[in-house]
């Protein structure tokens, strides 16, 4: 804390230390460190069971974790996870988390429930981002196409207005296509000044994206690159094949 | 993709599907008050279920939890209104308004630890509270005169008003049933009743978006406390008597029927279960010992056509409905 | 959509209402009866036994020279269909008069309202406790205490047994009786020396058995009815407790058989004589007993007759009453069935009054046993 207070210029938006978790005996992520500076797009890269999503779930605590999280500097160690969504970390899970049976609309207010004032405010910027959106107001969020329920799962997250989002799997049963260009659309959202954790197994899409890149494995980070360091993905393809 | 057949018939359509609801069951209670005191207990029984479920429809249907034991506060409700207005004396709307408070702070009480729980960890705990409430009313004789149950319950009035006849009672009961539908329709559509729905969607989402599901879970439960206090206590004053049975797991697996059938977690889906569980079996009363397999035979038949309930018919009405306004 | 079926439910149920026959010649009697449920047992042989009775009295012209009809509504031992089944008879099929079963608590719950249709409720079960409302009802159930003295009788002349457990189940009856059970105790020199309950479904009662053993007790007196009469008498041959008694209440035959089975000589029951028949002395009990088998045994010859044989003299009785009445009117019926002079049935004598609601008012139970594969009178 007096670290950080002291660098006050410098204060990185997350920043997490010794962070881990386990289900039951099975420790899914052992003690790890990681931060996000403000304004910055980073990736977690890492192959299916690495604990990638466990080290989302427990920076959001939607699983206990141990170790001590700091929110620009201050300590948000064992918040819950509304709480941390009132400070402004909002999660996209894995699968979306969408309330299918109800309509594109529905999702969108709910996603404005910590600022139900700001709701059509917000509901315009997130058509802005994603006009499909709004074609789709009163069909339900589940006979969506693929695309357009991650569209609506990022849209949804932005109602809540979040300093920092953070993506478990967004391409994740996505056209190539599909794909990019929804991850083209958190590089907007990070150029309005949302800080954003990603993880990602396409390492490619991640890459060109990321500022900057954590490879996990085996329950920990393994390496921390930036991604103008990386000549080629050869060197990434080390870390996952080991 | 029907949306923008929807979309389209929007206002109209939204009205029609409010009133309408409203004008069926106003039509069925003026058919009940021109027939005779049999056809008035039904729809009396109807109406009181009817509340009773729509309470439960908030924990059960907008909120997605499970619960068996929602019969322990209808005993609360019935066994408190029963000793406050006979043995002292209260009035019985008096009476129904402090037992429902007792039935909010039991359901605090017991709500508090046993909503950490999930799935079907949560339905035994609250299946076990209906079956202690169930033993208490039938052991502590002393308060509620266990088997032999409580008789000479005033019947409800109204500022020292007592509705005397069983038709007056209907009224008011059906008065009180569709306040309570538009209370939960209100909530429904509040910022408080998109959470809860955001809780049946997906807790972790829900948890994500900064609803804090632990405390909504609990007042959803405390809600329908309320309702199926107020129910119990309707059904000691209707009847004028009341047992332990009248409070038992007959009156769980009842009111799921009804939710059920009429559509769980719909607006009117409650009451238009409520009333159709309560009249199918005395509309088959004719046929004897075939009664039960009949009425079972109908209930099965409504689920295969209408799995999401009766209430849930209402989209294709208001498709058709649509169709109609378009063509025009 | 739904609002059509709504509608069509409701035109359903008015037309079935509004299609029943009122007949002038007919003389209905309504009877809630639990066909289902804890009270199907007894409630099921109510039914039949009233049906017999119908069946004999038509015969010899029915009631006042007209027709009975035997009206039934399946309450499923519950109070809330109890009280829809009763306010069907009432309005839709204007019943004359109700003849109903042992489910207590509906009987209760339809009490006022059936005061204030002014018609009398004859009941299998106790009275509602209420006075105005008892002042219409009629109980052909014997009084809680001919049990009891019946047993303690038994083992104070027959037995050296003086100190006895009492085994009872949370129902109204059986708690009523269990409370004569302490009082009465000191009149026949025996002391009860422990009390345990069980719940009519449990399936295992050697704890209860083995406090009634461990205080002293010779001779469990089990109060209440059902297969928990067998489980006990199993649970006592289980623990060998090779001294002790079971007196069972009055049940089943087949209850009485199969706990015999179990326990022997060392099992014994409360009976009314219509269910030891063959050694009755000849009288007029006989003769009621007679003329009951007459029409009971041809159709029913395997079923125990002893629900029956109370429902068929509660229709006895209300001839009777018709006969002083000389009219249908509910209110006439409630006079003259406080006036119908003492009546030997076929399950026991009955002595209604002005003051006397329970008819029952001379013990008219015998202590059997089971020997050699049959229900004897235990001498």
């Amino acid at each position: 804390m007096s670290v950080l207070a002291s660098a006050k210029g410098n204060v990185p938006l997350l920043e997490a230390r010794d962070i881990s978790a386990s289900y039951g005996h099975v420790q899914a992520l052992k003690p790890t460190s990681l931060h996000i500076a403000e304004g910055e797009l980073v990736t977690i890269l890492g192959p299916n069971g690495a604990g990638k999503t466990t080290l989302m779930r427990a920076l959001t605590r939607l699983t206990a974790s141990k170790g001590n999280v700091f929110f620009r500097g201050e300590e948000i160690t064992g918040l819950s996870t509304p709480r941390l969504a009132r400070r402004g970390i909002v999660m996209v899970q894995e699968g979306r988390g969408l309330f299918p049976q109800m309509t594109v609309r529905e999702n969108l207010v709910i996603g404005a429930y910590l600022h139900p004032a700001e709701t059509d405010t917000q509901m315009a910027s997130a058509f802005e981002l994603f006009p499909r959106l709004k074609e789709r107001l009163d069909q339900s969020a589940g006979s969506l196409s693929g695309g357009e329920q991650q569209m609506l799962a990022i849209g949804r997250a932005l109602m809540a207005k979040p300093q920092l989002l953070m993506l478990d799997e967004p391409s994740l049963g996505l056209a190539p296509r599909v794909a990019s260009e929804i991850l083209g659309t958190l590089r907007e959202l990070n150029r309005r000044g949302i800080g954003i954790l990603l993880v990602e197994q396409k390492a490619p899409l991640a890459l060109k994206l990321a500022q900057r890149v954590y490879v996990i494995a085996l329950g920990k980070i393994v390496a921390e690159l930036k991604t103008d360091e990386i000549k080629s993905h050869h060197d990434l393809a080390r870390y996952y094949l080991h | 993709m029907t949306s923008h057949v929807t979309t389209s018939i929007e206002p109209s359509g939204i009205r029609w599907q409010s009133i309408l609801p409203i004008v069926a069951v106003l039509a069925l209670a003026g058919l009940g008050l021109v027939s005779s005191d049999y056809i008035v207990t039904v729809l009396g029984f109807a109406f009181i279920y009817a509340i009773f479920c729509t309470g439960l429809n908030f924990f059960m249907g907008y909120t997605g939890q499970a619960s068996f034991g929602q019969s322990a506060f209808a005993a609360i409700g019935g066994y408190g209104s029963a000793i406050l207005c006979t043995d002292y004396g209260w009035e019985p709307l008096l009476a129904l308004l402090a037992t429902m408070v007792l039935s909010g702070i039991a359901a605090v009480l017991v709500g508090y630890p046993t909503l950490r729980l999930r799935g079907h960890y949560l339905a035994m705990a609250t299946f076990a509270l209906g079956l202690i409430v169930y033993e208490i009313t039938i052991e502590w004789t002393a308060l509620t005169q266990g088997y032999m149950g409580y008789s000479g319950i005033p019947p409800l009035g109204i500022a020292g008003f007592a509705l005397d006849t069983l038709k007056h009672q209907l009224v008011a009961l059906v008065v009180l049933s569709l306040i309570g539908v538009g209370i939960a329709a209100r909530l429904r559509q509040s910022r408080f009743g998109r959470a809860l729905a955001s809780i049946a969607g997906s807790e972790s989402a829900a948890q994500a978006l900064g609803v804090d599901i632990a405390r909504y879970k609990l007042i959803a439960f405390v809600i329908a406390a309320l309702y199926a206090s107020a129910a119990g206590s309707l059904f000691a004053h209707f009847v004028g008597f009341i047992s332990p049975e009248i409070y038992g797991t007959t009156m769980v697996i009842q009111s799921f029927a009804m939710l059920y059938l009429g559509g769980i977690g719909t607006m009117w889906g409650p009451m238009i279960g409520a009333i159709i569980v309560s009249i199918l079996p005395e509309a088959l009363r004719g046929l004897k010992e075939m009664q039960d397999i009949a009425y079972t035979a109908v209930l099965i038949f409504i689920l295969i056509f209408a799995p999401r309930g009766l209430a849930g018919l209402s989209v294709l009405f208001r498709r058709a409905h649509g169709r109609v306004q378009e063509k025009a | 959509m739904y609002k059509r079926h709504l509608l069509v439910a409701a035109a359903m149920t008015v037309m079935a209402l509004s299609g029943e026959v009122r007949a002038a010649e007919t003389f209905k009697i309504g009877s809630s009866v639990g066909l289902t449920g804890y009270a199907a047992v007894i409630d099921r042989a109510w039914r039949d036994g009233l049906a017999v009775a119908a069946d004999a009295l038509n015969e010899k012209g029915g009631i006042l020279g007209k027709k009975i009809e035997i009206i039934t509504e399946d309450n499923k031992s519950q109070p809330q269909d109890a009280v829809v089944g009763y306010r069907k008879m009432i309005s839709s099929d204007q019943v004359n008069l109700f003849d109903s079963g042992c489910v207590s608590a509906g009987n209760f719950a339809a009490a006022a309202f059936v005061m204030q249709a002014k018609l009398p409720m004859y009941l299998c079960s106790i009275l509602p406790q209420r006075d105005n409302e008892q002042e219409w009802a009629f109980s052909f159930l014997a009084p809680p205490k001919f049990e009891i003295e019946a047993r303690y009788r038994y083992i104070k002349e027959k037995t050296s047994i003086r100190k006895v457990g009492i085994l009872y189940d949370p129902t109204p009856y059986a708690l009523m009786m269990k409370g004569l059970g302490e009082q009465l105790a000191k009149d026949f020199g025996l002391e009860v020396v422990a009390q345990e309950t069980y719940k009519p479904d449990d399936a295992d009662m050697t704890v209860q058995l083995g406090r009634i053993n461990a205080a002293g007790g010779g001779a469990v007196v089990k109060i209440g009815q059902g297969g928990s009469t067998v489980t006990a008498a199993k649970n006592i041959k289980q623990l060998g407790l090779d001294k002790m008694l079971l007196l069972s209440s009055n049940d089943d035959g087949s209850i009485f058989q199969q706990a015999g089975q179990v326990l022997d000589d060392r099992f014994f029951f409360v009976a009314p004589p219509v269910q030891l028949p063959k050694q009755l002395k000849p009288g007029p009990a006989k003769d009621a007993v007679d003329a009951f088998l007459k029409y009971w045994k041809p159709k029913y010859p395997d079923r125990d007759p002893a629900n029956s044989a109370r429902a068929w003299d509660s229709m006895m009785v209300l001839a009777k009453a018709a006969e002083i009445a000389k009219s249908t009117d509910g209110k006439a019926l409630r006079d003259a069935t406080q006036k119908v002079p003492s009546y030997v049935g076929a399950y026991a004598t009955f002595n209604f009054s002005e003051k006397q609601h329970v008819g029952i008012t001379e013990n008219p139970f015998l202590i059997g046993k089971f020997a050699n594969g049959e229900l004897v009178v235990a001498e």
